[in-house]
């Protein structure tokens, strides 16, 4: 299928259930829903498609639509996850007001998106990344109040972004006096290392704040925990992605994977950066209290092991975080949208230390964050152990074994929040107040099982998507590693699931008969509990709040979020400067008068000055 | 030696019953030896499998689903560890994917435990695991350590290499620049075992064994399997990774009940140190310890 026409179509989709919306509101929701099913079908229908066109000129300049194995792969996960993040807002999104703004933004960025990765150029997709900066700030401010700030923060951050990425472009144009990706493939390898620099500096800073790595970070966790629920799965889930994209396309398209071995400086500081980005995040992540901001929190460190993959630049490790990529996708967007779910049936609250107990009252829910939460820990028989199984041993291997270390560490503060999340929502004393909470509605339970399956399935059968990054790998220059569809099966060591999932379920099996020997046991309720003859009151003794208080007070130190203080006491300087400037307008005729008189003679004088 | 020649499938079947067996001994040995320490008599050493035997035989109660499914989880995963492992000369079942699995597939019996007692309301069990998550990622900073300068120094994430690389010199303990890192995992053992002076976790004055309060019945008796499995897992580990294992399974045996013995030493004597104190101190010294041990590896090379 040519990119062009899924990229029109999705936009047709978008345009049509806008106007939709004006006729009968349901018909909006069917039709969003329709052009993501056929999105996601016309998608997965283009397997091994390898094309590029040339779709016109704009002002001058050739703008191509190509699509490759690389842009496959992502533009799949994208439509997949719009497709679960729209069937969730049914629900979601339900009565409330500027429903039809929030329908059209939801497919405008996944078209933008959709664009980005099917560009053949740097132009088509700089005007893509602009349509889908803004179509998302108008989403993450949708809900007022909070959100807006958020929002400010983020297209603040963006533009400023943008502005690095165009003269980025730029300055290629001068280099190359061409934009078009295969063109500029042809010149990897030919530039000098201060040209070099300058390019990756620059698109560092454009894509780096998109990916939210640490310095650029800041604009994430409010925004993410801002924005609506479905949408915050997008924004975590594929989203901050683009950057991910767009590091692949700087790095090994267009300075070339040799080029960028020889700059050992260069790729040291990324190193410590993608180390920082995984390890401070982690530790604030576990001291958040708002769920969808510990998430945000932990998007940033995820993020921060994909770009530990494709920094590190062995085929291993590029193979590592593109698949960390996909699973990230999978995972978090779960994660994002059960706690949407939580959030939508107990009235909006998302405070961990007022949940508690909902295992009974949610049960699919509870089953969704089990499954993300193992997923997103790497727990084995799930898709992000094999991801970071592979990270983790291209960095050791690869001789960094700090960096290994900021990874392995980061996975044991993962463990942490993510019992801290799960627990405080689902596990101990149920508040009374959540007493006749009801199971989530079909459209939530629907999109959540969908994302839950490619948890579980990549996890035992990594081989279905590794077989498919592997073509990508080999087309960015790296060598060909060996898969099956168990997991890997390199010389200088393997993985195979099958061996552990054998393992593991054996285990059950041993565990399982050996309970059988015993005797069979009575159902009591969650509150029927043991306290040495003294009863536990109801509603009391609900251990949540401060839930790690003793390592809390010794991490604190360490988590402070220096960079977004700088960037808030900047904002406020800017703020107070301005509005000091502001005091020249005082609104009287009078004053401006006086200040015209003034402008006068000061010319007077200088011209005075001058002819002397 | 006949070990040697047996068939891996009756290896696969062997090895969790004499695990879970040494797992019992173990904890019979830990009841009277720390009874010795204090002057009193102590039970006999096979009162851990009376004590499952007779739990087995009574009536337990269930929380739910995760409850149930959690126990079973945690055992599995204390099993599934086990065929990673080599003990002696019997080589680990797999070779797939090395120390690293290991690492990870420990993590499943202690997640299996919190998903389960934390489904039953009880607070004490909540505050269990959260001292038992806080305590582990204490000792991990040095542990993660420790084990990426064996496997830097050693070019290898096998288990199976590393033992066999020191069975053809030495034992790393004793090894120039890999002894710092062997003190610390030696610092870090108690907490590793989860005995005195870093039993915070089953606290029994404080919160009523923590996560085992819910437990009644053949759920019980699960999780003392499990507790066992542990202790043989993780002073296997120490045994393989720094004394080199053993060339059959008898002197392994014997590493074991040294190294065994040396931490019922400690935790005989010591109190217990608060969760607060003991993170700040593993924080501390061991990680400072095998960080020197990562960095002098790193320039060694």
């Amino acid at each position: 299928m040519n990119p062009q026409i899924i990229v029109l179509t999705a936009l047709t989709g978008a345009v049509l259930s806008w106007l939709s919306g004006y006729i009968y509101s349901r018909l909006r929701d069917i039709l969003a829903g329709m052009t993501s099913v056929i999105l996601v079908l016309m998608i997965s229908l283009s397997h091994g498609y390898s094309c590029s066109f040339s779709i016109g000129t704009f002002m001058g300049f050739p703008l191509v639509m190509q699509m490759n194995s690389l842009s496959w792969i992502f533009a799949l996960t994208i439509s997949a996850v719009t497709l679960c993040a729209v069937i969730f807002s049914y629900s979601y999104m339900h009565g409330k007001e500027n429903n039809g703004l929030y329908y059209f933004m939801l497919l405008l960025v996944n078209t933008a998106m959709l664009g980005i990765v099917f560009s053949g150029d740097f132009l088509t997709l700089f005007i893509f990344w602009e349509i889908m900066s803004w179509a998302t700030f108008l989403l993450i401010s949708l809900k007022k109040g909070k959100a807006l700030e958020a929002g400010m923060k983020y297209i603040i951050m963006s533009v400023f972004g943008s502005m690095a990425m165009l003269g980025g472009i730029l300055y290629i144009y001068s280099l190359h006096h061409t934009l078009v990706f295969s063109k500029l493939s042809a010149f990897a390898g030919t530039y000098q290392p201060g040209s070099t620099a300058a390019i990756l500096i620059l698109f560092f800073i454009g894509f780096g704040i998109k990916h939210a790595v640490i310095p650029f970070h800041s604009w994430l966790p409010p925004a993410h925990s801002e924005a609506v629920s479905p949408f915050s799965s997008i924004l975590s889930g594929i989203l901050i992605k683009m950057g991910t994209y767009g590091f692949v396309v700087i790095i090994y398209i267009v300075i070339g994977l040799k080029t960028f071995l020889l700059f050992a400086g260069f790729r040291y500081i990324l190193h410590v950066l993608a180390a920082m980005t995984i390890i401070v995040p982690t530790f604030i992540a576990l001291r958040q209290d708002d769920a969808k901001r510990l998430l945000a929190w932990s998007t940033v460190a995820q993020a921060g092991y994909i770009m530990a993959g494709i920094v590190f630049s062995t085929g291993l490790s590029v193979l590592g975080g593109l698949f960390h990529f996909v699973n990230h996708a999978a995972f978090k967007a779960l994660l994002f949208l059960a706690v949407g779910a939580v959030e939508y049936r107990t009235n909006g609250v998302r405070d961990l230390n007022r949940l508690g107990g909902l295992i009974k009252r949610m049960p699919l829910t509870f089953s969704a964050v089990l499954i993300g939460v193992c997923g997103l820990i790497g727990v084995p028989l799930f898709n992000g152990f094999v991801s970071k199984w592979m990270l983790y041993k291209s960095l050791i291997m690869g001789g960094s074994p700090l960096l290994a270390f900021a990874a392995l560490i980061g996975t044991w503060g993962t463990v942490l929040y993510s019992y801290k999340l799960i627990h405080n929502m689902f596990l101990g004393q149920l508040p009374r107040e959540y007493k006749d909470v009801e199971k989530a509605p079909l459209s939530m339970r629907i999109p959540m099982v969908l994302l839950a399956l490619p948890v579980v399935l990549f996890g035992i059968m990594p081989g279905i998507v590794l077989r498919w990054l592997n073509s990508v790998i080999v087309s960015l220059g790296f060598k060909s590693i060996k898969i099956t569809l168990w997991g890997i099966a390199s010389s200088t060591g393997s993985v195979h699931m099958i061996y552990i999932a054998a393992a593991v379920l054996g285990g059950v099996i041993v565990a399982l008969l050996l309970l059988s020997l015993g005797k069979k046991p009575i159902r009591i309720a969650q509150e029927d509990t043991y306290a040495a003859g003294a009863a536990i009151p109801e509603d009391k003794y609900n251990f949540t709040v401060d839930f790690y208080s003793p390592i809390s007070k010794t991490i604190a130190p360490f988590c402070k979020d220096i960079i977004d203080t700088f960037y808030t006491k900047t904002a406020a300087g800017i703020v107070k400067v301005c509005s000091m400037i502001r005091k020249v307008y005082t609104g009287y005729v009078g004053t401006y008068v006086m200040y015209i008189i003034f402008f006068l003679a000061a010319l007077v004088i200088v011209q005075l000055a001058w002819s002397f | 030696m006949e070990l040697l020649n047996m068939h891996p499938l009756i290896v696969i079947v062997l090895t969790p019953i004499a695990a879970l067996l040494a797992g019992l001994f173990f904890m019979g040995v830990t009841r009277k030896f720390t009874a010795r320490i204090h002057w009193r008599y102590g039970p006999p050493i096979t009162q851990p499998l009376i004590d499952i035997m007779r739990m087995f035989s009574q009536r337990p109660v269930s929380h739910g689903t995760m409850f149930h499914g959690g126990v079973i989880l945690s055992l599995a995963g204390a099993l599934a560890v086990l065929l990673f492992i080599p003990f002696g000369n019997i080589p680990p079942l797999s070779g797939s994917g090395g120390l690293l699995v290991i690492l990870y597939l420990l993590l499943v019996a202690p997640l299996g435990l919190a998903l389960s007692s934390g489904e039953g309301a009880n607070p004490n069990a909540s505050i269990g695991i959260s001292r038992k998550l806080m305590l582990s990622l204490g000792y991990e900073v040095p542990l993660l350590l420790i084990l990426l300068t064996l496997m830097t120094r050693y070019g290898t994430l096998s288990i199976y290499d590393i033992v066999h690389a020191q069975q053809e010199t030495q034992w790393a303990l004793v090894t120039v620049p890999l002894f710092i890192s062997g003190i610390a995992y030696i610092l870090i053992l108690p907490a590793v075992l989860g005995i005195r002076p870093f039993e915070v976790v089953q606290a029994a004055q404080e919160i009523s064994s923590g996560p085992l309060v819910e437990y009644s019945g053949p759920y019980l008796g699960l999780v003392h399997l499990e507790h066992g499995l542990t202790l043989v897992i993780n002073i296997a580990l120490f045994v393989n990774l720094f004394m080199g294992g053993a060339q059959n399974i008898l002197l392994f045996f014997v590493k074991m009940i040294i190294i065994l013995l040396a931490g019922l030493s400690i935790n005989a004597v010591f109190p217990r140190l608060r969760t607060d104190q003991a993170v700040s101190w593993l924080w501390r010294w061991p990680a400072l310890l095998a960080l020197t041990g990562l960095i002098t590896v790193m320039i060694w090379r």
